[in-house]
């Protein structure tokens, strides 16, 4: 039976290793049929940023426009 | 100039740890004289075996052997290593496991320091 | 109950949420730093069932062999199904 995930991110994309736990969770919960909510609260919002450069991390702009396109739901 | 980085926190959870290594391999390349100083959690970057997989992290036990080829003196609390249950082979060639006496010496030694 | 522990236990949150599983009688998946505690001797007499997501111990370079014995790995999917088949609630991320 699907059901709602809902994530609450409220750190910086590039300070902690919570971007990549939360898309992890995403992309997991989504494959299964789920429906997933992220709320980016305080510094989470810079998770969604345009034009992000990062090299040696998880790339938070990317991973999240990925996400979006299959279905995560993102309110800031 | 004799630079210390203290490292406290262990790697990946934060971005400290890579912080701190990115610092020290950009003071070696201005030629200064430095010092990597894993304490606390720390010591776990100098943990072998490290694997990235696609996470897009980098790997920070090799950035760790990076520091040692171009001549950084990376040094690793001893009570912090047994603390945190690592044996001497599990810790990355290169790195010296001192007691507190060493460690507190090379902080004196340094002529500045910085602290992740 | 399923608790998720993502701090370390070099942290008070780690410990607090360790006891707090502890005293609740809950299941525990570690992740992030949180995976330390997998490591021998760290989980203090917990004795509920503990898992540990794989990707975040490879990360850190932790052997199988190092791990507690009973401890399971698990990958993303499958906290994902824990997660959405616990009956009664899922605390954290402490």
């Amino acid at each position: 039976m699907a059901k709602t995930f809902t994530i609450f991110l409220t750190t910086a994309p590039y300070t902690h290793e919570n971007t990549l736990t939360a898309v992890r969770v995403a992309e997991s919960a989504l494959g299964k049929g789920h429906r997933v909510n992220l709320i980016a609260s305080g510094d989470g919002v810079y998770c969604f940023l345009k034009g992000q450069k990062a090299k040696g991390i998880p790339h938070a702009g990317d991973l999240f426009a990925g996400l979006i396109a299959r279905g995560l739901k993102v309110y800031l | 100039m004799r630079l210390s980085v203290i490292l406290t926190r262990p790697p990946y959870g934060d971005v400290q740890a890579a912080e701190a290594v990115r610092h020290a391999l950009g003071a070696i390349g201005e030629d200064m004289e430095v010092r990597l100083i894993l304490c606390d959690a720390g010591v776990m970057v100098a943990k072998k075996g490290q694997s990235e997989g696609d996470t897009g992290y980098t790997n920070l036990g090799e950035s760790l052997k990076d520091v040692i080829e171009m001549g950084g003196d990376v040094i690793a609390d001893r009570g912090s290593v047994r603390e945190f249950g690592l044996e001497p082979e599990d810790v990355i060639e290169g790195v010296r496991i001192v007691n507190g006496y060493e460690l507190s010496e090379a902080v004196k030694e340094s002529d500045r320091t910085m602290i992740f | 109950m399923l608790t998720i522990i993502k701090s370390g236990p070099d942290t008070s949150e780690g410990r607090r949420a360790l006891k707090l599983a502890r005293d609740m009688s809950s299941d525990i998946v570690l992740l992030q730093n949180g995976v330390y505690f997998a490591l021998r001797e760290q989980l203090d007499g917990f004795c509920g069932t503990a898992c540990a997501v794989e990707e975040d111990v490879n990360l850190r370079g932790l052997r199988e062999e190092e791990l507690e014995r009973g401890l399971k790995l698990i990958d993303w999917d499958e906290l994902i199904e824990l997660m959405a088949e616990e009956e009664e609630k899922v605390v954290g991320a402490f």
